[in-house]
């Protein structure tokens, strides 16, 4: 069985060889690649908007509905993900402990509720105890992540990155905090709803920038019309108009990424997981 | 200045070729993270002074400023890496994992 699996390998190793000769040379002008598209965005990009970038100028600008787009997809996954795992059945045991003496109440009665407060706190049924290394160090960490993130999100015009990136790096800071300390600790932080409004409201500014431009005078999308609502030199505008885009992709790639880690952890119930 | 530089270089390949092996040669997976842990975290500090260093040979402010940038990387690997191998040892131990023993044990 091996052997025959090293042949399997060998052939389709020779195969891939073999296609590799087909390709054009390494920078060949003439090849398919070059030869259309690439040429006129090289070109013309600088001329037509005015952004240092041409990655980000043909992502959020040639290509801008590509990326709202995409933008609704990430929108429509967190959307799923709460139809399909949201469960709003309250639990009905729960597991409390006395602080000051570490005696741990299992409430089977979903009456009964005590008060979270300075003398219970909630624990999971899974009971982790707390680790004082692992939250200090989190807690150091997690801001230094966030600030890199909304450079991230800020450079976007300008250098490669933008929303995306931004978002997710934003996203996993909140599924760190999740993780080293305890998933009530989140979702008592940033509410479900928020989450939800933040995901709808990034769609949205993408959405309205576009759409804003119509009444300007322009076509969807056409950030060169919002000239005479933007301050500054009005040959930025273009890059300012993407900002805005990635401000609200960034927002909505953020929530989503929350949404979508605190339901599959605790099959919806945003109790406890992991 | 480029002698230090070397000297700073190989040092920590020294450091992560010993990771390496040790990652592959230690017999169990507590004795595992500790190199893994470790050295990698010596060896991208020897690295990254060796680089810090290359990059003042034309001294200015933004190569000084990429310098202290470069030690921000530092200094997160060595609050991330340790704390990360603790968590896995601390994991590890909770889910039952027994430690290694030179004894062999029957069965």
């Amino acid at each position: 069985m091996k052997f025959l699996g090293f042949i399997v390998v060998c052939l389709t190793g020779a195969l891939l060889l073999y296609g590799t000769g087909q390709f054009p040379a390494w920078g060949d002008p003439g090849s398919p690649a070059s030869t259309h598209l690439s040429n006129y965005y090289i070109e013309k990009t600088v001329e037509q908007t005015q952004v240092p970038n041409i990655v980000t100028a043909v992502l959020a600008d040639y290509r801008g509905f590509d990326t709202m787009f995409e933008t609704s997809v990430i929108f429509c996954a967190g959307l799923t993900c709460f139809l399909l795992l949201r469960d709003f059945t309250e639990k009905k045991e729960r597991f409390y402990r006395h602080r000051p003496t570490g005696v741990i109440l299992h409430v089977k009665d979903s009456e009964k509720v005590l008060k979270v407060g300075k003398e219970f706190e909630h624990i999971d049924k899974d009971f982790v105890p707390s680790d004082l290394i692992i939250k200090t160090v989190c807690r150091i960490l997690i801001p230094f992540i966030q600030i890199y993130a909304l450079y991230v999100v800020a450079h976007g015009d300008f250098s490669p990155g933008g929303g995306f990136q931004g978002g997710v790096i934003f996203g996993s800071s909140l599924i760190l905090l999740a993780i080293s300390y305890d998933l009530k600790t989140l979702v008592e932080r940033i509410k479900e709803k928020v989450l939800g409004i933040f995901a709808a409201v990034g769609v949205l500014i993408y959405v309205g920038i576009a759409t804003i431009c119509m009444p300007m005078g322009g076509n969807f999308l056409n950030y060169g019309m919002l000239a005479p609502l933007l301050p500054g030199d009005p040959r930025h505008v273009r890059a300012l108009g993407m900002l805005g885009v990635e401000i609200g992709v960034g927002l909505a790639v953020m929530a989503v990424m929350a949404i979508i880690y605190i339901n599959i952890v605790s099959e919806g119930r945003h109790d406890e997981g992991l | 200045m480029d002698i230090l530089v070397i000297l700073f270089l190989v040092t920590g390949l020294l450091f992560f070729l010993g990771g390496a092996i040790g990652i592959i040669r230690m017999p169990d997976f507590y004795s595992r993270l500790h190199p893994a842990g470790k050295l990698d975290t010596l060896g991208i500090l020897a690295m990254v002074l060796g680089l810090a260093i290359y990059n003042l040979h034309h001294f200015s402010f933004e190569s000084l400023l990429l310098s202290i940038k470069m030690f921000l990387i530092v200094f997160f690997v060595f609050l991330s890496s340790p704390t990360a191998t603790h968590s896995i040892v601390d994991a590890g131990m909770r889910a039952g994992l027994r430690h290694w023993t030179k004894k062999k044990r029957k069965g």
